[in-house]
């Protein structure tokens, strides 16, 4: 079909300039893609060429620069919800399961011969408390989120709130569990080894949070525009 | 009509062209030019975002469905668009009577 090229090579630029989840932006450039071509039909029908018709569309779209902008911002939208979803729900699943472990292979803290002195337990019931307002934090943002998208703030900026709140999340997540390992290793590091299904739950909680700063990471790169 | 002018008022008319029912695209945008008269002249390629922001904030809803023998995104109204729409043209109503008041040259209230 002459011209085809004009509609598949506009599709092309605005592809090339995006980032995010291949199935989101799969979604929104085959909707670009399909109204191209309803655009350059009506043209059709109204008497202009084929070649003509799909210019027509392709400049009545808008400028690839300005409509990338406005469809990296929905990417790195649905990257933000998508983290802080998994921040909501992984991370005080995680926790749940290090201390069920911990309690079903180790049992109270206070057994030992040798109670943990206050600043431990200070340092334990830290970061067992962030494990629930980080997750509350994210909740929180994503109605906050949700009721901003009402509002006139560009999705552009919403993804980059959702990029701090994850970030933010992320870090207070993983300093918490290292506090808690070093804390442990200088009060007695044995009891880092006294339980490998305990130890293989403490690597699992660090290869989760490495991944979650991965996706958190993400959000800051597709919130980029 | 321009788009700068049209950016404030864009999800309230999107939300309006969606309330006589489900529709795609493209068809909402020829509804749109419809409607106005052809006086709206935004880059099209904006209602795409603004219909998936709605989507986000639980304003609109959408599926792929066959229409007219192609695939297709449709969009329609959840319930929290439709009382968005209404606040929307309430506030819209109360803006244009205001300003008509003024600029439509009115009589003025009698000097005290």
């Amino acid at each position: 079909m002459a011209g085809t090229g004009l509609i598949d090579d506009y599709v092309t630029a605005l592809d090339r300039r995006l980032r995010g989840p291949e199935h989101v932006k799969d979604d929104l450039l085959a909707e670009a893609r399909d109204s191209l071509h309803d655009a350059a039909a009506a043209h059709r029908d109204d008497g202009l060429a084929e070649d003509a018709a799909q210019r027509r569309a392709v400049a009545e779209f808008g400028p690839v620069t300005e409509i990338a902008r406005e469809y990296q911002g929905l990417l790195g939208l649905a990257h933000g919800t998508r983290t802080l979803r998994a921040v909501m729900l992984v991370i005080p699943l995680v926790h749940i399961m290090w201390e069920l472990n911990r309690r079903f292979w180790i049992g109270a803290w206070n057994d030992f011969d040798a109670p943990p002195p206050d600043w431990y337990l200070l340092v334990a019931r830290l970061n067992d408390t962030s494990a629930w307002v980080v997750a509350g934090v994210a909740v929180l943002a994503l109605l906050v989120g949700r009721r901003l998208a009402r509002t006139a703030v560009s999705t552009v900026t919403l993804a980059r709130l959702a990029g701090v709140v994850a970030v933010g999340a992320v870090a207070v997540t993983a300093s918490g569990n290292v506090a808690i390992l070093a804390a442990t290793a200088y009060l007695d590091a044995a009891r880092l080894l006294m339980s490998p299904p305990v130890a293989a739950a403490t690597v699992v909680s660090f290869v989760v949070v490495l991944r979650l700063a991965v996706l958190a990471r993400r959000c800051v790169v597709f919130s980029s525009v | 009509m321009k788009s700068d002018a049209l950016r404030g008022h864009l999800d309230g008319l999107l939300l309006a062209t969606l309330d006589g029912g489900r529709l795609h695209g493209y068809a909402i945008i020829e509804a749109l030019q419809r409607r106005s008269g052809g006086a709206l002249d935004l880059p099209t390629g904006t209602v795409y975002p603004a219909l998936r922001r709605l989507e986000t904030a639980g304003l609109v809803a959408s599926e792929w469905s066959t229409v007219g023998g192609r695939q297709r995104r449709t969009y329609r109204l959840t319930q929290a668009g439709r009382r968005a729409l209404a606040a929307e043209r309430t506030a819209w109503r109360e803006f244009t009577t205001a300003i008509e008041g003024v600029l439509g040259g009115g009589p003025w209230p009698a000097q005290a």
